[in-house]
């Protein structure tokens, strides 16, 4: 049809070419790419009916027609399919933690999960693991967050120099590598056994690791405080090294080296 | 599509507000009451306080914190080298080595046990069952001491007896 139109045009004005007929024959035509569907499978699970079982409904997209990442498929379903799906995203370059959730067994942020580009397989799409969810893909972080408030994930010194930085060496900074960047997704509290038996009182990986962060820093003058709120049974020694949180962040970090620390600082206080 | 949705739901939630007989206030008002209304479970969805309360510590205690651990782990540490010893010598030779390891070994099943009563059975969310299996727990410690004192002094001792079962 495109293609009649701009020869009909060319037709028309054979000296000159206009800018209408910008000659759609001349330019390559795009290979078409074959159709490569994709089953998605996602948990659903709606609180306008909660006395209907949760349940895994199943898209199927073409994976040509779609971004690489499970994020544009997830967005692509929404837009095009289904629009009562309900997931959290906001910044799709791994930075901000909303998209965190089980893709394929794994604990990840949906932005930064390839797509596996099998289409005999299935990609199953669940919420974190073990927690309280308000709608589909939205899981209930309260807690999380709470816990995270508890352990005071800020600078605390009384004799802050005025009028000047608050300087710390190159040494000193280094310590905080791996720790600081942490973007709180909750992927690594959420795959831990522990976390999922004792949620309400273990702080888990994440909280734990920001608990540190603190007290590794040269700044921090409470370091002492900080520790002796972790001398009980439940809060850190929850712990038994299981390594789920390191495995599965989708940072790169290792929460379970920051507990370590923690646990053979305690001892060695 | 999606604004019908909305406006279904709105409706759903005004009926079920009336029907509750409260009056049409915003939903996550009466979310954060029916919260402070409802009995706290450990592990269950409603959490202790408002959403922008931290959560609390336990009382701190270094004998359940950093003590236990370090014991812990010390106690798995010397296990090692206590095992290899026994290999090496014979339990009839130094009956007292034979009877440190045999302690070592049923506290350091205790302290495991323990450590598993606590994560799956604690009387937090067992008042019952928790208590009633860590004493069962003691009571088995207990026990597996006395026998090992008997066996040991009045009877060949555990490393011998290990060696003749690997023998036998």
């Amino acid at each position: 049809m495109q293609s009649l139109v701009a020869r009909s045009a060319l037709k028309r004005t054979p000296a000159v070419r206009t800018f209408a007929s910008s000659a759609a024959r001349l330019q390559a035509t795009p290979s078409e790419k074959p159709v490569l569907n994709k089953e998605f499978k996602i948990y659903r699970w709606n609180p306008d009916t909660p006395a209907e079982k949760p349940t895994l409904q199943s898209y199927t997209l073409d994976l040509n027609q779609c971004g690489p990442m499970v994020l544009d498929a997830l967005i692509k379903i929404k837009n095009e399919m289904d629009p009562t799906l309900t997931f959290r995203r906001s910044c799709r370059e791994g930075i901000c933690g909303s998209c965190a959730m089980n893709i394929n067994g794994q604990n990840t942020l949906a932005c930064l999960c390839r797509i596996d580009r099998n289409p005999s397989k299935d990609s199953k799409i669940y919420p974190l693991p073990h927690m309280y969810i308000v709608k589909d893909l939205v899981p209930d972080l309260t807690l999380f967050y709470k816990q995270y408030k508890s352990i005071e994930p800020y600078l605390k010194n009384d004799n802050v120099p005025e009028g000047r930085e608050f300087l710390q060496s190159v040494e000193d900074r280094k310590k905080l590598d791996g720790m600081y960047e942490c973007i709180l997704c909750a992927c690594c509290s959420t795959s831990c056994p522990s976390y999922w038996w004792n949620q309400d009182e273990y702080l888990g990986p994440a909280t734990l690791m920001a608990a540190y962060r603190w007290m590794a820093d040269s700044r921090d003058a409470y370091k002492a405080q900080r520790m002796e709120r972790l001398q009980n049974e439940m809060s850190l020694y929850r712990c038994h090294t299981i390594f789920n949180c390191a495995r599965t962040c989708p940072k790169g970090l290792n929460p379970a080296q920051a507990i370590a620390k923690i646990k053979l600082e305690l001892a060695a206080d | 599509m999606s604004s019908t949705l909305v406006a279904r739901s709105l409706v759903n939630r005004n009926i079920a507000s009336a029907v509750v007989g409260k009056s049409l206030r915003p939903l996550a008002v009466q979310v954060r009451k029916s919260h402070s209304d409802a009995a706290y479970v450990p592990g269950g969805p409603i959490y202790k306080g408002t959403v922008n309360d931290p959560t609390t510590f336990p009382p701190p205690s270094r004998i359940h914190g950093s003590y236990h651990w370090a014991f812990e782990r010390l106690l798995s540490a010397a296990l090692v080298p206590m095992t290899a010893a026994t290999f090496v010598t014979s339990g009839t030779n130094y009956p007292l080595l034979d009877g440190i390891l045999g302690i070592s070994l049923i506290v350091h099943s205790h302290i495991g046990f323990d450590c598993v009563l606590a994560d799956y059975l604690h009387k937090r969310k067992f008042p019952v069952l928790g208590p009633a299996s860590s004493w069962a727990l003691r009571a088995a410690t207990v026990g597996a001491l006395v026998g090992v004192y008997q066996f040991n002094t009045n009877d060949i001792g555990l490393t011998e007896l290990i060696a003749k079962v690997w023998t036998a």
